[in-house]
């Protein structure tokens, strides 16, 4: 009931949104916005799942209806929330009100669209990250990119269109790739399932029930199938998350996108890669993830240096930022292939730390262009004389960003650190580990000297626009979401216990137990 | 009856030999009116076939479905002539190698 | 659990209230929070005296964790706790009494003088102290970890206080960027400790030291190595954290930067906190590097090396902040110098009377900074001796301190770091002669820089006229003056291990080595290292002559070169009106200026090598890859373009590829189906 009340409360909200007066569209769509973000947070009190719901895990919240039968499978409505999905469902709720708070100021026509279009994209991510029936999921996962394609197309910057083109091919190509492969996994299953249920297929191939694809004769034999379905899973995935070299879209998109969009795109968006990585590859298909370890390590290396290397190049803000979350997803990487319970759980939290952080660093940006506009680095100098508590802000931001202790991002980057370097799966844990950490050197460079550049020296301002003080619904969602940094930094278990408990049993999966 | 006397190959012949001459007039032909004439050349050489196998068989389907075709190319003429009749407006001739603005 | 321990806590969150008072509440406080940090930082004061007096009375040290940051359940967990034995009570005493003293320094220094931004300023002091005084309880290397970063974020807030300025800003990057380069290593170390032990605690029979003691015993490997070697690779990682925020060889050049910060400021950096945690951490875990020869020869050599080369460098400067910045990172190499010769006590009593003279040093620059109204250059002062009376004596005597001069305080500390580094070298460590032989000449260059530095600023004639009607200066600066005058004249009396070995050992007077090697079950404390320092490093002592023969050599040479430095630096600098001396020094002076170019490579790499890097790797990204992704689509498009054109639109052309395609289909499907 729970799960439906949250979609349904989105989407109805959304309709709700759509028929009102531009004028009074973004106070009701922060109200309506109000109710998912509740239902979310009674939920996380009150959450009693336990284990991983795609390998028996207790799942919460779960909710089933028979749907539609397709040949042989059945394609059912299937919801329900474990420790890796009640963080983000909790994160997107978060960030979605914090969002449209953020928006009131930059966005200026069409405001009714806009909103509905918000809410609707929330309540699709809510689907993706609590469907458990594969097709079910499907349908969220591409309902998700409609919304983000007409948010950048219509409300963005110069370029929107190339970036929403750029943002919608490149991740529906990905998604299709992804299909194909998880769709020869089905089939290779053959007569071992009889529905697109995705814990029975996780079960299935657990119970290593893969068969060939096609014949014994013509066919491909389970384990090229189950090579092939993982590869091609993973490209598909790596686009969303994404992962150097299939990163080149992000950047256009959340330049051109409208403050609150990149919020959303880097704090949600992001993660439905990660997390899909996590449920499909790493969750069904752990063998091949063990035998990949080494050259996917190896990328999740590259796209924290290459993509911290590249912040540092930037001029825009945001682009910097932009930037910087390709480095910091090459985290959940490294911590997903190191298949330990700090490696797989601190990927987990880095997924909702650096939504936290990175949809902080948006807000803040948009925060400045609103008051300057400009988002180039060379155009300003001294803003932290003229609003001071946007500069602590981003400040702060900034030093959540470098890991620095007691905030969010520390945790989570400790937590993968210590995984990867434990790691038995991945060869030359420790080498890995060390240079992925270098990362934090770099993008506190990066991040040290874009502040120094635009936030302190003596005041000056390429564009005439006079500065004041940002308005309270500009600068609340960067309280909140400070304020959540900081205690999630402190006391990460509020998050962590669950997230660990459901990622137990991923780390299980065809290593016997190897904790360690 | 005569046509029993007449064999069944004798129909085929004449039916190709009607379908061939709507189709050389369907490939020829730029005047959209004598295209249009040609495609009933075509539909009812079809018509010619239907008619002849139902016959044959001693089945009524296929007379049932040469009525359809009928109805069809009845309505289609209909639809035929009022786009002619719109090219005739547009480009002041009916010539069908003229009406190609929606190629690209 | 006695009561005083139950209260330990409150010693870090009192500042921390502080902290949290002034950024949220500033502008309302009296005197713009300062009133409040000074309450604060007494508060913390009297809880860490009281926890010293207790454990001095009682022995029962702390050991407990408080907070259970990460419960794994699994697998390790992360944790934070406080841990009180004699190093860490003894060093929070040292770092409440320096932040206290800065606290009421700064009504003097801030207040009074109208600087903009003050609850920040205080807020920023509050964080700094709350930061290193949890640093110095943590009970583990992560929580120590932590709070070592924490400190280094308040570094950064506060050199770069005067952020609408251009320097202060780049210096707090510069601060922050090279002491986290440090702390790169400190983390990857921390990790690694982590998953080597299982535990990163620092004392009793489940720490890490005990367990790598164990390993080592039992000939475990870890990752292929052998015990030794991964924990001097471990060891060595750690030490890159503490040499960056010691401001050692090579990542020394953060700190003459960090003038750009205001005053008390750097009194409290260089005394007590930031500068002090590295060399603290070492310290911390000595039982650790005790196991470990390479690494302890790495840190003499290193700490040798650090305390020539920087008192090189304070001889030609000019700003009075300046020498004391160097003079900071040559006295912590004289620290790190003895922690690798395997004198744990003489590191920590240097550490203790560094902070002492070093803070007065800084202060009383603090009160000529305001008297000459923040003008920093020693030519322009001067005379300055008969107008700021109390400023003078004090900031002599800690210069005298500072220069090793018999008998204030730093004579005694630097004498034991060099004894002690003397007779370890003579026991069969030759490789440690090098480092002595470095520290020694650098004795000479402290008294030369330090008596030259005094005479600069205090005595000859006004050089300009700030300096001949200078600005007064009130209770607030004259009260912390004095307190840390008079420590700075007596602190050595809390070692006076030459006193005791003359007198045959009749006279107990080593009151901080009988302390820091007083056992109370920890396995923290002094004479556990020394056990350790002898079986695996092979550290013995051996005398020239008699073991008082070899103490009074090496005293005199000391307290000789020191004399001989403060001489020659009168000779050259004493009169009315001094010469510029350095001057004549030609093209060893530039190189000096230029602090060896120590600056210029370290940027070079950031910003010739890094910077150039990154824009060649953006160049790459938008070319090659982004390139590639605009070229599927181009060449998609392009391709469409083409094949469009198969449309002509005219109807025929369509009717006869109709009719082509199927006649082709027949021929297909009669060649496969055999007809012909």
């Amino acid at each position: 009931m729970f799960v439906e009340a949250l979609i349904l409360s989105c989407l109805i909200g959304a309709a709700v949104v759509f028929v009102a007066p531009s004028g009074y569209a973004g106070r009701v769509a922060f109200g309506v916005s109000l109710a998912p973000l509740l239902v979310s947070l009674y939920m996380y009190l009150g959450f009693d799942g336990s284990g991983n719901a795609f390998l028996g895990g207790d799942v919460a919240y779960e909710a089933f209806a028979e749907w539609l039968q397709f040949g042989p499978y059945a394609v059912n409505y299937h919801v329900g929330l474990d420790g890796i999905s009640m963080p983000l469902i909790v994160l997107s709720t978060v960030l979605t009100t914090l969002a449209i708070l953020s928006a009131w100021t930059p966005i200026d026509s069409r405001q009714s669209e806009f909103y509905g279009l918000v809410l609707f994209l929330e309540g699709s991510l809510i689907g993706v990250f609590s469907a458990l029936d594969f097709v079910l999921w499907f349908v969220f996962w591409e309902a998700v990119l409609i919304p983000m394609y007409l948010l950048i197309g219509v409300w963005g910057g110069p370029r929107r269109k190339y970036a929403a083109i750029k943002f919608f091919v490149y991740t529906n190509v990905a998604s299709l790739v992804m299909f194909i492969g998880y769709f020869g996994l089905i089939f290779g299953l053959g007569d071992a399932i009889s529905s697109t249920s995705m814990p029975a297929i996780a079960e299935a191939l657990r119970a290593g029930q893969l068969g060939y694809l096609g014949t014994s004769t013509i066919g491909i034999g389970p384990d090229a199938l189950a090579m092939a379905a993982f590869l091609a899973m993973f490209a598909g995935f790596a686009v969303k998350v994404p992962i150097v070299p299939f990163h080149t879209w992000l950047p256009d998109a959340h330049v051109e996108a409208p403050t609150p969009v990149s919020v959303l795109l880097a704090g949600v968006l992001l993660k439905m890669g990660t997390y899909a990585l996590l449920r499909f590859n790493f969750t069904i298909l752990p063998q091949q993830a063990a035998m990949l370890a080494a050259p996917i390590a190896a990328i999740a290396v590259i796209s924290i240096i290459y993509g911290a290397l590249l912040a540092l190049a930037q001029q825009d803000l945001k682009r910097v930022v932009a930037y910087s979350s390709v480095s910091s997803m090459g985290y959940v990487i490294l911590g997903l292939v190191a298949y330990t319970v700090y490696g797989v759980g601190g990927a987990t939290f880095q997924m909702v730390a650096h939504g936290l952080i990175s949809g902080l660093l948006f807000m803040t940006v948009g925060v400045f262009y609103n008051a300057t506009h400009t988002r180039m680095i060379g155009d300003m100098s001294g803003l932290a004389s003229k609003m001071p508590v946007t500069a602590t802000v981003f400040l702060t931001g900034a030093f959540a960003y470098m890991g620095l202790p007691l905030m969010a991002g520390f945790m989570a980057e400790l937590f993968v650190f210590i995984g990867t370097f434990e790691s038995t799966v991945l060869p030359a844990a420790p080498l890995f580990a060390a240079a992925a950490m270098f990362g934090i050197v770099i993008v506190a460079g990066y991040l040290l000297w874009a502040m120094q550049r635009s936030l302190f020296g003596p005041f000056r301002l390429e564009t005439d626009y006079e500065l004041g003080r940002a308005p309270l619904h500009d600068v609340a969602p960067l309280v909140v979401l400070v304020v959540l940094i900081i205690a999630l930094g402190v006391a990460p278990d509020l998050f962590f216990e669950m997230i660990r408990d459901a990622t137990l049993d991923v780390i299980d999966v065809g290593f016997g137990g190897g904790l360690r | 009856m005569v046509l029993e006397t007449v064999p069944v190959e004798y129909y085929m012949v004449l039916s190709a030999a009607v379908f061939c001459a709507g189709l050389f007039g369907v490939l020829t032909r730029r005047n959209a009116l004598l295209f249009l004439m040609s495609v009933e050349l075509l539909l009812n050489a079809a018509n010619i076939n239907l008619v002849v196998f139902a016959f044959y068989w001693g089945e009524i389907t296929g007379q049932v479905f040469a009525l359809f075709v009928i109805a069809i190319a009845a309505a289609e003429v209909a639809i035929g002539i009022g786009i002619i009749l719109v090219l005739q407006r547009n480009f002041g001739d009916v010539d069908v190698t003229d009406a190609t603005t929606l190629r690209w | 659990m006695s009561v005083i321990y139950e209260l330990t806590p409150a010693i870090v969150l009192l500042p921390l209230a502080s902290f949290a008072l002034a950024l949220f509440f500033g502008a309302w406080l009296p005197r713009r929070g300062a009133v409040v940090g000074s309450l604060a930082t007494a508060g913390t004061l009297g809880l860490s005296l009281a926890t010293l007096a207790w454990l001095l009375l009682t022995g029962e040290p702390h050991n407990q964790t408080w907070y259970t940051l990460v419960d794994a359940d699994a697998t390790f967990d992360l944790t934070f706790g406080i841990l009180i034995d004699q190093l860490s009570a003894a060093m929070l005493v040292i770092v409440s009494l320096i932040a206290f003293l800065v606290h009421v320094f700064s009504l003097g220094y801030m207040n009074d003088e109208g600087e903009p931004g003050l609850p920040r300023y205080y807020a920023g002091l509050g964080l700094f102290t709350a930061s290193m005084l949890a640093f110095v309880i943590a009970d583990n290397l992560l929580m120590a970890f932590i709070f070592f970063e924490l400190v280094g974020l308040c570094s950064y807030l506060l050199i770069g206080h005067w952020f609408t300025e251009d320097a202060p800003p780049s210096a707090a990057k510069k601060a922050f960027l090279v002491t986290r380069f440090g702390d790169y290593f400190f983390l990857v170390g921390v990790v690694g400790v982590l998953v080597t032990f299982g535990t990163a605690g620092f004392a009793g029979s489940e720490g890490f030291p005990v367990l790598a003691e164990e390993a080592i015993a039992a000939g475990e490997t870890f990752f292929g190595f052998g015990a030794e070697t991964w924990f001097s690779v471990l060891g060595l990682l750690v030490l890159g954290g503490a040499l960056g925020k010691s401001a050692q060889f090579p990542f020394h050049t953060w700190l003459p930067d960090a003038m750009e910060g205001p005053t008390p400021v750097s009194a409290l950096i260089h005394a007590a906190t930031m500068v002090a945690a590295g060399v603290y951490l070492v310290a911390r875990m000595y039982g650790f590097y005790a196991l470990l020869p390479t690494v302890l020869a790495i840190i003499a050599f290193v700490g040798g090396f650090t305390a020539l080369f920087a008192a090189t460098m304070a001889v030609v400067k000019d700003e009075i902040k300046q020498v004391l910045a160097y003079s900071t990172i040559s006295q912590y190499g004289y620290m790190m110098l003895a922690l690798g010769a395997g004198s744990y006590v003489a590191a920590f009593f240097h550490l203790t009377t560094h902070a002492v003279f070093k803070a007065l040093l800084f202060l009383g620059a603090g009160s000529v900074i305001i008297a000459m109204h923040h003008d920093e250059d020693m030519w322009k002062m001067g005379g300055l001796k008969d107008e700021m009376p109390v400023t003078y004596v004090t900031f002599l005597f800690g210069s005298l301190a500072l220069a090793g001069i018999f008998p204030f305080s730093g004579f005694w500390s630097k004498d034991e770091v060099l004894f002690e580094t003397l007779i370890h070298a003579l026991g069969g460590s030759p490789l440690l002669f090098g480092a002595y032989a470095m520290a020694l000449a650098a004795v000479f260059l402290t008294g030369f820089y330090t008596i030259r530095m005094v005479l600069l600023t205090f005595h000859g004639e006004p050089r300009s006229d700030t300096a001949e009607d200078p600005h007064g200066v009130r209770w607030n600066v004259k009260f912390p003056l004095s307190v840390l005058g008079v420590l700075a004249v007596i602190a050595g009396g809390i070692n006076l291990v030459p006193v005791e070995k003359l007198s045959g050992g009749s006279l107990h007077v080593a009151f901080l080595e009988g302390y820091l090697e007083r056992d109370v079950g920890l396995l923290t404390h002094g004479e556990h290292y020394s056990e350790l320092l002898h079986d695996h490093a092979g550290y013995t002592s051996a005398y020239v002559g008699s073991e008082v023969t070899t103490l009074l050599l090496g005293a005199g040479l000391s307290l000789g070169l020191a004399l001989l430095g403060a001489g020659s630096a009168y000779g050259l600098y004493r009169g009315a009106v001094p010469t510029r001396h350095t001057e004549k020094l030609g093209g060893l002076r530039t190189l000096l200026m230029h602090n060896y170019y120590q600056d210029e490579y370290q940027v070079w790499l950031a910003e010739g090598f890094t910077v150039r890097l990154s824009s060649a790797a953006d160049t790459f990204d938008q070319g090659v890859i982004d390139g590639a992704v605009n070229a599927t689509s181009s060449v998609s498009l392009s391709a469409g373009s083409r094949l469009r054109r198969i449309q002509t639109g005219i109807v025929t052309n369509y009717a006869a590829l109709i009719l082509l395609s199927l006649l082709a289909l027949l021929v297909v499907f009669a060649i496969l189906g055999g007809w012909l």
